[in-house]
């Protein structure tokens, strides 16, 4: 259950799928998209309280 | 609590009645249309004209696809009734014989003559050599 | 006594005391959780049977769609507590949680769109599960874009409270739209009443990203909270001293 299923770095990036097709370029950049904008939605936040913190003072 | 809250309460709670209530009378008016496909069954007991777009959802029945370069010749099943589907294009890669299928095409001379080929799969998820690593 | 509790702890001030107390062990905890659970789905766990490795986007879709959804209904409670109670800090809540539940219904949407690809052979589909989704969105930036078109602050509270608990039956719908509805969407593999349709090995990091990522949700609403609360009561004194 703890075994890495990929055999080296460039097999997890590609995953191919026991069917022969290639899964690593869906996989990964839904990976992105979910850090990225989860990144950038902190990062806007951080920001605009700084701002707002700015004004205030 | 108070009567004034007792009665603000009131109000959200006959506020989230009449929507849901006027939402469940648009579903059960829409239900039709809304269904989303046609069984085989449902295409045999509903006499729907040819050359109408439908879509089309069941299994892909075991040992009926004939393939001939991109064609492609099938039966979707319900297991009850089954309709030939005739594509040419490039299945899913989870198109597979027993498996899930929605088809997208027209009724013509009994069987569907398809545009569009769409694999359905099931919640269950499991690894492939379960029975094994048991 | 409920009046009493509401004004001890439901004050802006406190509240943003207690959240930034709260705020980084919430976060690093459910960081490590999430990028703990992400590496073991992606890395550690089978391919599915069906789907090959392209199933390992459940690790990321389903935390994002689940918390869409439980975003909206956090809401819906929000502005019950707002209409029926007048508390300030729920209205507050309401408008901050809108724009979190907007990024993750997005989220979830894009997420389905490129799994859909490599299983369904489309990424998009008139589907009940999918439509139900975007009217979420949709609703999402409604309720924004009408809450920032009042200038009068407590009448936009109030419209959007009551809009929201209107607009709360379409998370019945959403979730049950893969019953009532023949879909291309797959009915769910969680459920409360029955057994997981998902092997354990690949359950157990399924559960760890949605406590993870739900976390990390937490965060981004305290952090929109305190924009919001920073915004709307930068003329009290308390604000002056907290900043």
């Amino acid at each position: 259950m703890f075994n890495f299923k990929f055999n080296s770095i460039s097999d997890a990036i590609f995953m191919q799928s026991s069917n022969g097709q290639y899964h690593g370029l869906y996989v990964w950049s839904v990976v992105l998209i979910v850090l990225l904008s989860i990144s950038i939605t902190f990062l806007v936040y951080k920001v605009q309280i700084k701002n707002i913190g700015k004004k205030i003072k | 609590m108070k009567a004034i809250r007792k009665k603000r309460l009131t109000t959200v709670l006959l506020l989230l009645l009449t929507s849901g209530l006027g939402t469940i009378l648009i579903i059960k008016a829409l239900d039709s249309n809304l269904d989303f496909f046609f069984t085989p069954s449902e295409i045999f007991a509903e006499d729907l004209p040819e050359n109408k777009r439908i879509k089309v959802g069941g299994m892909v029945l075991e040992d009926s696809v004939v393939r001939d370069g991109t064609n492609i010749i099938f039966q979707i099943t319900d297991y009850e009734e089954s309709i030939e589907v005739e594509f040419n294009g490039i299945v899913p890669d989870l198109f597979k014989e027993g498996s899930g299928v929605v088809v997208l095409g027209y009724l013509f001379e009994g069987s569907i003559k398809a545009e569009k080929v769409l694999a359905k799969h099931d919640e269950n998820y499991m690894p492939p050599s379960l029975d094994i690593e048991k | 006594m409920i009046k009493k509790f509401i004004h001890q702890f439901a004050s802006p001030k406190t509240y943003l005391f207690q959240v930034d107390r709260a705020y980084p062990y919430i976060f690093y905890t459910s960081l490590s959780i999430y990028l703990v659970a992400l590496f073991w789905g992606l890395f550690l766990t089978s391919e599915d049977f069906v789907q090959g490795n392209s199933y390992r986007i459940i690790y990321l879709h389903v935390p994002a769609s689940f918390i869409s959804q439980s975003l909206y209904l956090a809401m819906a409670f929000a502005s019950a507590i707002f209409l029926i109670w007048k508390v300030k800090l729920s209205a507050y809540l309401v408008r901050s949680i809108a724009p979190i539940g907007a990024i993750t219904t997005f989220i979830a949407l894009v997420s389905g769109a490129i799994w859909g690809i490599p299983t369904w052979g489309t990424w998009w589909a008139w589907d009940a599960r999918i439509i139900s989704t975007l009217i979420l969105f949709i609703m999402y930036l409604g309720l924004i874009s009408l809450h920032d078109s009042f200038t009068d602050n407590e009448k936009a509270d109030k419209f959007l409270a009551i809009l929201v608990i209107v607009g709360s039956v379409n998370i019945p719908i959403i979730k049950m739209s893969v019953e009532w509805w023949s879909t291309l969407h797959q009915t769910a593999s969680i459920t409360v009443t029955e057994k997981p349709a998902i092997d354990p090995s690949m359950l157990y990091p399924l559960f760890g990203s949605i406590i993870g990522f739900t976390g990390i949700v937490v965060c981004l609403v305290i952090l929109s909270s305190k924009l919001q609360i920073l915004k709307r009561e930068k003329n009290k004194s308390w604000v002056k001293d907290y900043v």
